[in-house]
């Protein structure tokens, strides 16, 4: 479509306003921070001066350096990519079947099903994570089913509380909302017709599910798992309560830079690092996704 | 309506039961009888009492649903407008900007955004921390929108400008109530989002400012005592309440037909 | 549509909002903001002290030392009284960030004990008025400790590979470098304070041995589970500890949670009363820490919530039962072995980190 100059106004019309407000109040204040990873801590904190004792600009790249030859960080990064990513595919399969039956229920119970999903998350974070502190404690039912059946088998009894299961389980239960808005946004617009035809033409649910609802819903499927996906990458709360000895991710470290360590140009890489590693991967799933699919919409025409 | 086969509803109703297992502990504990909460005592009302004298949680549960509401409006609008943009034009700035506060640390965007603060002389309060709120929320409700857009039928709009409408007309009578269940779906994430942050509402709020999260966390060293799960399960049914009586004075707007 | 509806919702909520700030106490003009941990002052206290000078006092929370730091090193302004810990009392000040205090409006100063006044990183008190203290020592669990004979009054019970085995898994340690790191070197028999390198390297390799045994890394859920029964020894701090042999009795527990002081030594954690540079009230500030270094008004706190007084004024109005416990007023003897964390700088931080990353991430 030729660019009319509607069509020009109405770009900057629409996509003016949050453009704005995002460079004010998101740009600049990280551009600060992005400045900061070139500049030496204080000696009790902060940032050092920006012009040094000559007057000279304090820049330097010393914390890229250390990130690229400490590899212990790198280490960390890929078990909290690990982390993320089996967060993501559970939530998916939890969340596919919320999201599926609630964008089939009859239209007067959509909204209450939806809220349902959503009630849960306004309590306060803290007390969900310590609501999963007493149903994983040692004595309570589900660690002793469990060890139950291990002893059964003979093997040792494994603790639920500190350990990976906690945090992964923790993780999926955060972000599930997350996973079920955006497949259901997309499911509910699937055209009942489609697969009535199918079925009519034989196909069975499954075929049906794979070759139809599947494909169609995954614009919704990659929304959900980037908004799981690159939040779950940076989160440090979950492991602290819960994790165990071995359960530091990328999030704890640069958490550690800021606090702990007063280390804010250390922590301002490891930050970019990690939103560059989580925006690569998010544009390598819309490729992949894009080329996948056979694109779709005008401005991929 | 179509047959559901009983495996989605079996695999729906897990769902349904790992979400709420916790919430039922949570809100059964907000009237255990133990200060630290970590096991189940006995039944008392006391934490409840103790949540209607406790005038600092009160005025930390009001100011976060405030901050809630506008920081979600605002985010929603905004937001709306950055997914209809970023699907309909070819746009390179926006959808970095949009994605980016949601893969930085928390920690990171609100020691920046509490240097910028001071270097503009901008009082800190609960305004300094609903705009830092917004700026997180957009991404997220972009993105929903988008993907609703994602393989919309382009015939419509198409049909309503052969019609004569303006771009405005198609938009908001064809357009927006097609996308209505993706606006809504990312309003509530950002309200959700907004109500339960800590780590950018930490160091954005100003010298007098209390949010629910601000109040919770600083007790996680001594005791998150049952009262937090009572302010919890108020807050929860409140904003339900709210959400209710709103759907009802304007139905059409959660209909998409 | 969507917009005229979303304006008066949140009009609407802007309305609730506003009767619901409107019943409560209107403003009074003048205000005291304190900066300080949660629960770290009776509510009677706070009470006393409004009715005193006429004013409202605003509180806000923080839950860590550094957390504080950081937000102040920001630029955050607007705070009167911070009660920040002695290590952060060196850091705030070294940063320039605080008021120094006008000893003429402190005449209950001289209340403190002498131990306690003029340290190393404030001599002459010139910032700083001693508020609370609490020591980092072990909690455990009587019935289990004793049932497997361990000890309770060395740091080798979390250290010690030979003692570890017995309670795999149920015990935690503070999440805190500065902490972990001080206990190990004092179960090494360096000082908590020693910064060189090579005793930096063996108290990591001491925590890298025990690290196995540990259940987890842990200061902020680690008291419930010592309460309940699952974690039977911690790391952790006097007061919590203190606390959690409270809601055990309540919850009438068989066990006891108690306090176990190692005599290599414990890290003494006192917390100041001091004023930031750029705050609106100094002249309230300064009232309100000569009310607290008052002895009935300092012991109010210590009733509470048992923590440390460093105010030898206070000791007639604290509950006798309380000044026996050891970990929360150590005798003299004991005194001697206590060291207060003194901060260290860039470089050292930065080993530090790096130590402490390679501890976390190794199996």
């Amino acid at each position: 479509m030729a660019a009319r100059p509607s069509e020009r106004w109405g770009k900057w019309l629409v996509s003016g306003p949050p453009l704005a407000y995002l460079l004010v109040f998101f740009a600049a204040p990280t551009l600060i921070m992005v400045l900061a990873s070139f500049r030496s801590p204080g000696e009790f904190g902060g940032l050092a001066p920006f012009f040094g004792d000559d007057g000279a600009p304090d820049l330097n790249l010393e914390s890229y350096a250390r990130f690229f030859t400490e590899t212990v960080y790198a280490q960390v990064f890929v078990k909290s990519l690990w982390y993320a990513l089996i967060t993501t595919l559970f939530c998916l399969a939890l969340a596919y079947p919320l999201a599926a039956l609630i964008a089939t229920s009859p239209r007067k119970y959509r909204d209450l099903l939806l809220l349902l999903v959503i009630l849960p998350f306004w309590s306060n974070f803290l007390i969900r994570v310590y609501a999963w502190m007493i149903i994983l404690g040692p004595n309570a039912a589900m660690a002793r089913a469990v060890n139950g059946m291990l002893a059964y088998v003979g093997a040792g009894p494994v603790p639920l509380l500190f350990s990976s299961f906690a945090v992964l389980v923790c993780l999926v239960y955060v972000h599930l909302p997350f996973m079920v808005l955006p497949l259901y946004a997309n499911l509910e617009k699937h055209d009942r017709a489609l697969l009535d035809a199918a079925q009519d033409l034989g196909a069975n649910a499954w075929q049906r599910f794979w070759r139809i609802t599947f494909p169609l819903s995954l614009p919704g499927v990659y929304a959900g798992a980037a908004l799981v996906f690159i939040p779950a990458l940076g989160i440090f709360a979950i492991p602290d309560i819960l994790g165990g000895p071995n359960d530091t991710l990328i999030g704890n470290l640069i958490k550690q830079q800021f606090l702990e360590t007063r280390d804010w140009p250390f922590g301002s890489v490891l930050s970019i690092v990690l939103t560059i590693a989580a925006l690569a991967l998010a544009g390598l799933a819309a490729w992949i996704g894009r080329r996948s699919a056979g694109g779709g919409g005008p401005a991929r025409a | 309506m179509p047959r559901r086969s009983p495996w989605l509803w079996a695999a729906a109703l897990v769902a349904y039961a790992f979400l709420y297992v916790p919430l039922a502990i949570v809100v059964v504990y907000s009237f255990n009888d133990s200060r630290l909460n970590a096991e189940w005592v006995g039944f008392t009302f006391d934490w409840y009492r103790k949540l209607a004298a406790n005038q600092e949680m009160l005025q930390a549960a009001a100011n976060s649903l405030l901050i809630g509401l506008a920081a979600s409006a605002v985010a929603t609008v905004l937001g709306t407008m950055a997914g209809v943009a970023m699907y309909r034009y070819r746009l390179r700035l926006l959808p970095v900007l949009v994605l980016t506060p949601i893969a930085i640390p928390e920690i990171l965007m609100g020691v920046s955004l509490l240097i910028f603060f001071v270097l503009l002389n901008v009082t800190l309060g609960l305004v300094s921390v609903a705009l830092a709120h917004i700026a997180f929320c957009i991404g997220f409700v972009a993105i929903v929108v988008r993907s609703r857009l994602a393989g919309m039928d382009e015939t419509l709009t198409e049909a309503a400008r052969d019609c004569g409408a303006t771009p405005w007309q198609t938009f908001r009578h064809v357009t927006l109530p097609l996308i209505m269940p993706g606006v809504i779906a990312g309003a509530l994430m950002a309200f959700t989002l907004s109500i339960d942050d800590f780590v950018i509402t930490f160091f954005t709020a100003g010298a007098g400012t209390v949010t629910l999260p601000l109040q919770i966390y600083s007790m996680i060293k001594i005791a998150v005592t049952p009262e937090v799960n009572a302010v919890s399960t108020l807050l929860m049914l409140l904003t339900l309440v709210l959400i209710v009586i709103a759907s009802k004075l304007s139905p059409s707007l959660f209909r998409s037909d | 549509m969507k917009r005229s509806y979303l304006a008066c919702t949140v009009a609407r909520t802007a309305a609730l909002a506003a009767a619901l700030l409107l019943a409560l106490p209107a403003l009074a003009k003048d205000q005291l903001h304190l900066y300080n941990w949660n629960n770290y002052i009776a509510p009677e206290t706070i009470k006393r002290f409004e009715a005193e000078c006429k004013c409202e006092v605003v509180q806000t929370y923080y839950s860590d030392n550094e957390e504080l730091l950081a937000k102040l090193a920001a630029g955050a302004k607007g705070y009167d009284v911070l009660v920040p810990t002695a290590n952060a009392v060196q850091a705030l000040i070294r940063g320039g960030q605080l008021k120094p205090l006008d000893k003429s409006q402190l005449p209950n100063l001289k209340n403190v004990d002498p131990a306690y006044m003029n340290s190393p990183f404030d001599p002459g008190n010139q910032y700083s008025a001693p508020y609370a203290m609490s020591t980092t020592i072990l909690g455990y669990n009587d019935e289990k400790m004793k049932e497997l004979g361990l000890p309770t009054d060395t740091w080798a019970v979390i250290f010690d590979p030979k003692y570890l085995e017995k309670v795999k898994g149920r015990v935690t340690v503070l999440d805190s470098a500065n902490e972990l790191f001080a206990a190990a070197l004092m179960y090494l028999g360096y000082p908590a304070n020693d910064t060189d390198p090579k005793h930096w390297d063996e108290a990591a390799a001491v925590i890298r041995k025990a690290k196995p045994y540990w259940a987890a890394f842990n200061a902020s859920s680690y008291i419930k589970e010592l309460t309940v029964g699952n974690i039977w020894l911690v790391h952790g701090y006097s007061n919590d500890i203190f606390q959690a042999n409270l809601d055990a009795q309540a919850a009438g527990r068989k066990f006891r949670i108690l306090q176990g002081m190692p005599k290599e030594g414990a890290v003494l954690a006192v917390d100041n009363m001091v004023i930031h540079k750029a705050a609106p009230r100094p002249d309230l500030a300064l009232k309100f820490i000569n009310f607290m270094l008052d002895g009935k008004n300092s012991a109010e706190l210590t009733n509470l919530i048992g923590s440390g007084n460093p105010n030898a004024d206070a000791m007639k109005y604290i509950k006798p039962e309380l000044l026996k416990y050891p970990a929360i007023f150590p005798p003299k003897a004991v005194q001697a072995k206590l060291d207060q964390l003194k901060d260290v700088n860039v470089a050292q931080r930065r080993l530090r980190n790096k130590l402490w990353t390679e501890i976390k991430a190794s199996k």
